[in-house]
């Protein structure tokens, strides 16, 4: 090409992969999943809540759906406000997920500390206060039921119901315990989102941390590196898994860290591939040359170059660990009580009965996630591909 | 006897949007027993000219609105020929290869790697002389890579592409190209990815080999050196279409059209030589017997079985105001001795001097405040700039690190001054590499280097992916810059042009080693080493191919 001048705004390369992405439908498609169910999570207390949103009782107004929000709403709520509010701000990204981090640590701490619903909930009040009279204005969620507000469907049980038919609504039915499956759909969209980031999260830090080295050092470091990848794909997550809920209980923040730790080997090796790569390009050579200290050869010139792959990666990562605690769940070794669609799932063949919408909705949910992910993934592998990105040219020489 | 004729040739590309006319009204014929040399830069549409004729374009990203191809003198398409964009890939398939056959520029990626020569090869006959016993076309393997003077062609049938040098990988392609005697052969850059000697012989055999079979020959080149060695008939392209075409002798000697003129004045061989200032006596670097050897490990427990020496007892120094031109073929290590020289490699033994003191063993630590006084360009425009960071950044942080300016507004306005002083406008601080040309980033590259205000600096082949006009650009550039600031410039190149405008001294390498140094003009003229005789005598020059003929 001919030095000729080419006057157009510049964009830096994470904005050219974003316009790039959001081009394809099936990057909007899945993106819109996705932001449809991060709503969802966040605002699940205000959407599927036995307890009404606003309410005045003997005169006296009150909310008892915010004072029965328990720590993990409110960091739900603060981290989303957060993001939203750092996505207005300029600043730098690495800047701005570091604040975001320490802001939803410093949300995590403030929680626990001051917040503390009721412990004992009676759902069964609100009902009988109304049909008592007491209540003179109720506002309700648009699911008037909690995830655990169970034996909705008095069902064969004998106990009167206090409410009439047409007020027990379930739109898509009631599980075993008689709790409202799509109350427990929306706050089980919170255990499939954080599961996938998290785990994926830490997959790749530590992937990052160790391929880097590996491909920057090369030698004994490599040889270790890759002995170390090795060993940690040998192990079968599901496996370790079910050992560690059989001897440590259940716990979702350990399922988070165990997918996590077993599933950075993958992203190691791209990161490794990438930096021997361009540990010989010459921008790199160019920045040793200047005098450039470490760090700065590292993060700024060699990081953000082999970042794509790993982006890539990361999307159909996050696909596999809803789907390992999806699994998990499904063998009735996910939570006791949470509610999770892989353990909804779970329920559908447990009575002696096959009941289909506890297989099709928690299903449903879990295939079109899973699929979002792997549109966006798939949809993130095409935009930052420089072959599909610029096609004609360069055929001219 | 015309061959080949294009009529008012279009061709447009797409990038899945919009529709660029690469080849725009071509015309030209290529007759029996002729070369045709179409010359032009990178982007003027010589390559996609040869892949329409092929038929080798992209489907469904690629159009010819207007203009026909014939190809004549197949027996049963008669005296009215074969027009090749109207025919089927059937018909195509039977032609290329058969009829027309093509030679690309990259010989190291042009064989498939997990076939034999010799199977490559049985291939194209099978398909196109089904006739033929198996007998018969080994025989006729045999004979073909015999005739491009392939060294021991029994043997080699039965060897993988990975055991042959480039020269030798681009005279099996040559064979393959003609092994069902083409009428029409097309070149596409075949030397250019070469050695300036392997270069000569391939030109040589081309030469004969056209004369022996009475081919017609489309080859296509950006070095009007390499035309005055070949060409009967030159067809100059611009951005598409044809500027000027005619007899070599008259193109090159006396060119009509400007576009044709400036480049041939942009040749470095042609540029003018300013007066230089005396250079200072000041030294600068200094290396001493410098020894860069490889291990070559073996086997499970990684023995250290041989070494590799890539440099192998080099001394050499560069002063203060002056270019020395470090001159070699590929892989006779001047890359190695280059990077090991800033310390990119550590050196086995010998030792580097810069200004006098020994950094040959200097820790990384001491070694970072010293960078600043040497700086480096490398060969590859595409690569040489970080693509994700903005201009201002790469130009601003190497300042932050070493301490220059005090703040950034200070350090901002430095690289403004340097992009003015490499001709670059200002608004480039704001934009990202991908949005500037091959040259542009070598300018782009320079100016970083010059940011830390180095007293030497490394040229690395940083001209020989660019076109001439925008080298002649860069070399002026160069030349301006040492004669002004009195920096010390080692220039690593393997073109003889450059070295001949740029440098005041040079030295030749050969396998690791220096094989003659002295002033730029006495080692041009009369040079001592059989060696450089050899090269300098391969060198395809515009002036003495058309001097001799």
């Amino acid at each position: 090409m001919t030095e000729t001048k080419r006057l157009q705004p510049s964009r830096p390369w994470s904005r050219q992969v974003l316009a790039a992405l959001v081009r394809r439908s099936g990057a909007r498609i899945g993106l819109v999943w996705i932001s449809l169910l991060v709503l969802v999570a966040t605002f699940a207390p205000f959407i599927a809540n036995t307890h009404p949103l606003y309410m005045v009782a003997n005169g006296e107004g009150s909310s008892p759906a915010l004072a029965n929000l328990e720590p993990v709403d409110w960091i739900w709520l603060a981290g989303f406000f957060l993001a939203l509010f750092l996505a207005l701000v300029p600043g730098k990204t690495w800047v701005r997920v570091l604040a975001w981090l320490s802001g939803v640590a410093g949300a995590t701490v403030l929680a626990y500390a001051l917040v503390s619903p009721p412990i004992l909930t009676v759902y069964e009040q609100y009902r009988e206060m109304e049909a008592a009279g007491t209540i003179e204005q109720i506002v309700r969620a648009p699911i008037p039921y909690s995830a655990k507000d169970y034996l909705r469907d008095y069902g064969d049980t004998g106990i009167e119901a206090p409410l009439a038919v047409s007020e027990r609504r379930h739109w898509l039915g009631t599980e075993e315990n008689g709790a409202d499956v799509a109350a427990r759909m929306i706050h089980a969209s919170r255990i499939a989102l954080g599961i996938g980031f998290i785990a994926t999260g830490i997959a790749l830090v530590i992937g990052t941390l160790i391929g880097g080295m590996m491909g920057y050092f090369s030698g004994v470091v490599d040889i270790i590196g890759m002995r170390l990848v090795e060993i940690f794909e040998a192990i079968p997550t599901l496996f370790l898994l079910l050992t560690f809920v059989a001897f440590f209980g259940r716990s979702i923040y350990m399922m988070m860290i165990i997918i996590g730790i077993t599933s950075w080997s993958g992203y190691a090796r791209y990161v490794r591939a990438e930096f021997l790569k361009l540990r010989e390009q010459d921008f790199v050579q160019a920045a040793v040359a200047c005098g450039l200290p470490l760090p700065s050869i590292l993060f700024r010139h060699m990081l953000p170059n082999g970042l794509a792959p790993l982006l890539v990666a990361a999307s159909f990562g996050v696909a596999s660990a809803i789907l390992a605690e999806a699994t998990l769940s499904f063998l009735g070794l996910g939570l006791v009580d949470d509610p999770s669609w892989g353990q909804m799932l779970n329920q559908a063949v447990q009575s002696s009965t096959f009941n289909w919408w506890l297989a099709v909705f928690p299903g449903g949910a879990i295939f079109f996630t899973v699929f979002a992910y792997n549109l966006v993934g798939e949809a993130l592998r095409d935009a930052v591909d420089p072959h599909t990105q610029r096609t004609a040219q360069g055929a001219g020489r | 006897m015309k061959l080949l004729e294009i009529e008012d040739l279009v061709t447009e590309l797409s990038d899945g949007h919009d529709w660029m006319r690469a080849v725009d009204g071509v015309s030209l014929e290529v007759r029996r027993g002729e070369t045709f040399c179409l010359v032009g830069e990178s982007g003027s549409g010589k390559s996609v000219t040869a892949l329409s004729v092929m038929g080798l374009l992209p489907e469904m990203r690629h159009r010819h609105p207007r203009g026909r191809i014939r190809l004549y003198g197949i027996a049963d398409q008669g005296g009215d020929g074969l027009d090749l964009l109207g025919a089927g890939e059937t018909v195509l398939s039977r032609v290329r290869g058969g009829r027309i056959g093509m030679i690309f520029q990259e010989p190291m990626t042009s064989l498939n790697p997990v076939l034999t020569i010799g199977e490559q090869m049985d291939e194209a006959l099978q398909l196109h002389q089904p006739e033929m016993t198996e007998d018969g076309r080994a025989e006729r393997i045999k004979a073909a890579l015999e005739e491009v003077r392939m060294p021991d062609p029994a043997s080699r049938v039965a060897e993988y592409p990975h055991r042959l040098s480039g020269g030798q990988r681009q005279r099996v392609m040559i064979a393959m190209a003609l092994i069902c005697e083409p009428a029409l052969l097309i070149a596409d850059e075949p030397t250019t990815a070469l050695d300036v000697t392997v270069q000569a012989e391939i030109l040589k055999l081309l030469r004969e080999l056209q004369e022996r079979r009475g081919m017609g020959v489309l080859f296509i080149t950006h070095d009007f050196g390499v035309v005055a060695q070949i060409a009967d008939t030159v067809a100059v392209m611009r951005r598409g279409r044809l500027v000027e075409c005619g007899a070599a002798e008259t193109v090159l000697r006396r060119p009509q059209h400007a576009y044709t003129q400036s480049l041939i004045a942009a040749l470095p061989e042609r540029l003018e030589r300013p007066a230089r200032p005396v250079s200072g006596h000041e030294q600068l670097v200094e290396i001493r017997d410098l020894k860069v050897h490889f291990p070559v490990r073996r086997g499970f427990l990684r023995r250290v079985v041989d070494h590799l020496r890539a440099v192998d007892g080099v001394s050499l120094e560069v002063r203060a105001g002056e270019v020395v031109a470090l001159v070699g073929e590929s892989g006779c290590g001047k890359t190695t001795l280059g990077r090991a020289l800033l310390r990119l490699l550590e050196p086995t033994s010998g030792s580097i001097l810069l200004e006098g003191r020994d950094i040959t063993r200097l820790p990384r630590q001491a070694m970072r405040s010293l960078r600043r006084r040497m700086q480096v360009v490398f060969q590859d425009p595409g690569s040489s700039l970080n693509p994700r960071l903005p201009i201002a950044t790469t130009l601003i942080e190497p300042m932050r690190v070493h301490g220059i300016g005090a703040d950034d507004d200070e350090r901002r306005a430095r690289a403004l001054a340097l992009l003015e002083r490499v001709e670059m406008p200002p608004d480039s601080l704001w934009r990202y590499p991908h949005e500037f040309s091959g040259g542009q980033r070598q300018r782009l590259a320079i100016a970083r280097a010059l940011v830390l205000e180095p007293r030497f600096i490394l040229c690395d082949e940083i001209t020989s992916a660019l076109d001439v006009s925008v080298q002649a650009g860069i070399l002026k550039l160069l030349r301006r810059l040492v004669d002004e600031e009195g920096l010390g410039m080692l220039f690593i190149t393997h073109n003889m042009g450059v070295v001949e405008y740029l440098a005041d001294r040079m030295a030749v390498m050969y396998a690791g080693r220096l094989v003659e140094t002295g002033l730029t003009d006495a080692v041009l003229r009369a040079p001592q080493d059989e060696y450089t005789r050899s090269l300098l005598a391969a060198v395809p020059r515009l002036d003495g191919a058309l001097l001799s003929a």
